[in-house]
């Protein structure tokens, strides 16, 4: 069955029909393209879906298309458009290797705006809270804790 | 993709919920936060006809402090449990458990009824509430009643809750002034469902002790102890604590992480170490 929904969606308004079947994250992927979200697990563990609902970060897997209707979005894709221009926790992770294979990484990015949006200066142990959410099979989490202290020390130099 | 169709309401207004309830009934599922239920969705796990979204409607979603209560609105997220000063000044234990549930990221989206209404047997509100003696509220096009929390709660992943029924909120009794509380939980990972999950609402002055253990059986059980507590928990008060959560935890399941023998002596465990960290803890 169709609903119609408006969403905003990394500040660009939308209107659109959505099977009610749908999940956001396959919203954001199938219909609007916007593939840096991804999906791993489907029931709300890995994270990787994360992305901001009017400003915090859910898994948008465990959120239907049609139940964010009015609401606005941002994914990933509106921290920044090229290499040039990455936003200073992407250029953190790039520089302390936060990633291997990446997958996770959106979702990691997107924690932790949210984490330093709450917390500035996080402890490690605050920090490891804050991406509790969010799973990564590669690293061992340490350099993605570095790359996150590394952030927040920017983030607060660009103040 | 969720395979099979159902039809998708949003109303804004309770009125609204209630009207879908008492048309569809049985055939309508509500979703709250959908932290549950949307995973079972897309594992093919539950196939509602109907699914009656609670997250546009408007109300539902308030902490207040009345002379004697407190009311808090089915649709708080657990996010806002945990933070909320009212909470926090009158059941600290309830907002405690509620910033140990799931991660970040679920705590935005879960909310407070969803999960009481889910009865999930390892969820952690249901023994802060069983040991706080609230009540839960439910509402039908038809009228309202209040349940406690110890019948809500009938078996596993069932309540008292009639299909027509919404759950609005859940009522707190403001404890004596005296009194001390705590949550403890014991789970093998950060977020995971806990393999036992405890609230202790002590009152020093009264010798009271009320312990809600969740985790170990299809529903929370209330411990109820009187005990002098002048010079603390002594030694024999301890053993009796263990002893009770022992009775207490006869119906323990066994499961990956833990099986039933091992399960029941965590909770023996976990209800000395919840009284000891209320008495230690802040009024409340």
């Amino acid at each position: 069955m169709k609903t119609s929904i408006s969403v905003s969606v990394n500040d660009r308004s939308h209107r659109l029909e959505v099977d009610t079947r749908t999940i956001l994250a396959h919203l954001l992927r199938e219909q609007l393209g916007l593939t840096g979200t991804h999906i791993g697990c489907g029931t709300g563990n890995c994270g990787a879906c994360t992305v901001l609902l009017d400003g915090q970060t859910v898994k948008s897997c465990c959120v239907l298309a049609a139940d964010v209707n009015g609401q606005s979005i941002t994914t990933i894709e509106a921290l920044s458009s090229s290499l040039d221009t990455l936003h200073p926790i992407q250029q953190a992770f790039v520089e302390n290797q936060g990633l291997q294979c990446g997958f996770c990484t959106p979702g990691m990015v997107l924690s932790t705006l949210q984490l330093l949006g709450d917390n500035p200066d996080p402890s490690e142990q605050e920090i490891r809270h804050g991406i509790a959410g969010n799973l990564c099979r590669c690293t061992g989490y340490h350099f993605i804790v570095t790359s996150i202290q590394d952030a927040a020390r920017r983030m607060q130099g660009a103040k | 993709m969720i395979s099979k169709e159902f039809e998708f309401f949003a109303p804004v207004h309770e009125a609204g919920v209630l009207e879908l309830l008492d048309q569809h009934g049985a055939h309508a599922t509500l979703l709250a936060g959908g932290m549950s239920l949307v995973p079972a969705m897309n594992l093919g796990l539950v196939e509602p006809e109907r699914l009656i979204s609670l997250n546009h409607v408007t109300g539902l979603d308030q902490a207040v402090e009345q002379d004697r209560v407190l009311r808090l609105g089915a649709m708080l997220r657990h996010v806002e449990v945990a933070r909320n000063p009212l909470i926090q000044r009158w059941c600290p234990a309830l907002s405690t458990a509620a910033g140990v549930i799931g991660d970040v990221q679920v705590r935005h989206r879960g909310t407070l009824g969803g999960s009481v209404a889910h009865a999930d047997p390892a969820a952690d509100y249901p023994p802060v509430l069983v040991a706080a003696g609230a009540a839960v509220r439910l509402r039908s096009i038809r009228g309202e009643r209040s349940v406690p929390a110890g019948e809500f709660f009938v078996d596993l992943m069932l309540t008292s809750r009639a299909p027509s029924e919404l759950l609005v909120e859940i009522t707190i009794p403001k404890p004596a002034p005296t009194a001390r509380s705590a949550h403890v939980r014991f789970a093998r990972v950060e977020g995971s469902f806990p393999i036992v999950t405890v609230a202790a609402l002590v009152d020093p002055a009264a010798g009271s002790i009320r312990v809600g253990l969740g985790g170990i059986g299809p529903r929370p059980v209330l411990i109820e102890l009187t005990e002098d507590l002048s010079d603390g928990l002594t030694e024999g008060a301890l053993a009796r604590l263990a002893e009770a959560a022992h009775q207490a935890s006869g119906q323990a399941y066994g499961d990956l992480h833990a099986d039933p023998e091992y399960r029941r002596a965590m909770a023996c465990v976990f209800t000395q170490r919840a009284v000891k960290s209320a008495l230690n803890g802040a009024r409340r």
